[in-house]
């Protein structure tokens, strides 16, 4: 019977230790957490407004975990838009979760199918970008990458309920100014994700792609931000690849 | 707006969400991808980052703002900065959310 003892011993060891990457992950995501709660409960507030229940936008932040997918959709919705236009919409919003998601895949090869499924719900931009750069350093496991996306969903629909539930007393979250916490993350994450020269300068032309694609509104072509972020950002890597030798 | 439509974009974001973030994890992360595209997918992130940034910072609300406009380009660059210094993700957005609340404050 040695050999079953030390099995389970091995388990044991084995199941703690993802205990603690997944705890290492929860705190790597607590920044991600304080910039979900303000604006989850934006979200909140405003579903609420909108004719949401409580219970429905707190469903609603738990099953879609899309933080500017959701906005856009209220957005679309209080235009009386049939479900299909909102659901279209939403969905061209996050199809840079494709790029994000096809990134990550080379990383995920020695993840067992529901642990992919797992991340892959849990990926949003801050996710995505934490546990990049946590992978580059060679510190992220499964279970750390499961444990930042743990806290970020609870923070989003933590935000969400307050959000929801006191949406009387709370006026609008952006007058306080917390709705600029995810773009000082997203900046963060910027100098966090450049790996060299080229590729900031990738970051910083994507950006000059993205605030020039509106203007192809005056020639009739008016892009959704969803479709500008994709052209802009995949211009861009395409331009970094090619030059890349 | 009724329960059912509603309940009916609730449940079709739950689905189409979770499939655009899973189907090329579940599907690519079995093939060995070549080496042009690997190289491409290194650039993937900070382009996007950048997309989101430029907006953000220069195109709040979907309007345009100079970059001397507002607190929300120098709030950005407090945050990359204090990141560069610090390394860290909490220090870097706290400083960016109270440099934009100061700056507003002082610009208006």
């Amino acid at each position: 019977m040695p050999n079953t003892v030390n099995d389970t011993k091995d388990a044991v060891v084995a199941r703690s230790d993802a205990a603690a990457r997944l705890l290492r992950g929860m705190r790597l995501g607590i920044p991600i957490f304080l910039g979900y709660l303000p604006i989850g409960l934006a979200f909140g507030v405003l579903a609420r407004t909108l004719g949401f229940t409580v219970t429905q936008s707190v469903i609603c932040s738990a099953t879609a975990l899309a933080g500017a997918g959701q906005f856009i959709a209220l957005n679309i919705m209080k235009t009386g838009a049939s479900v299909f236009a909102v659901l279209a919409a939403t969905t061209v919003v996050n199809l840079r979760y494709v790029l994000f998601a096809a990134t990550m895949s080379p990383h995920l090869r020695q993840t067992r199918l529901p642990l992919q499924a797992i991340l892959a719900y849990s990926l949003t931009d801050e996710t995505f970008a934490i546990n990049i750069a946590d992978r580059r350093a060679g510190t992220a496991t499964g279970a750390s990458m499961a444990g930042v996306g743990l806290i970020s969903l609870i923070g989003w629909v933590l935000g969400t309920l307050i959000g929801a539930t006191l949406s009387g007393f709370i006026g609008d979250p952006a007058s306080w100014g917390l709705d600029f916490a995810m773009p000082a993350m997203f900046s963060a994450l910027l100098i966090a994700l450049a790996e060299n020269r080229r590729q900031a300068a990738m970051g910083v032309l994507a950006g000059a792609f993205a605030l020039m694609l509106p203007l192809l509104a005056g020639v009739g072509v008016t892009l959704s931000t969803g479709w500008i972020i994709i052209i802009s950002s995949m211009t861009a890597a395409t331009i970094g690849a090619v030059t890349d030798r | 707006m009724s329960a059912d439509y509603i309940w009916a974009v609730i449940a079709g974001m739950a689905v189409a969400n979770f499939a655009v973030r899973f189907v090329p994890v579940a599907v690519i992360s079995r093939i060995d991808l070549p080496t042009p595209i690997m190289r491409w997918l290194r650039f993937v992130p900070v382009s996007v980052m950048g997309s989101l940034i430029a907006l953000e910072v220069l195109r709040p609300g979907g309007e345009y703002q100079a970059p001397w406009d507002g607190a929300h380009l120098p709030a950005a660059l407090v945050s990359m900065i204090v990141y560069r210094l610090t390394k860290s993700f909490m220090g870097a957005s706290v400083a960016g959310v109270v440099a934009f609340i100061v700056l507003r404050g002082i610009i208006g």
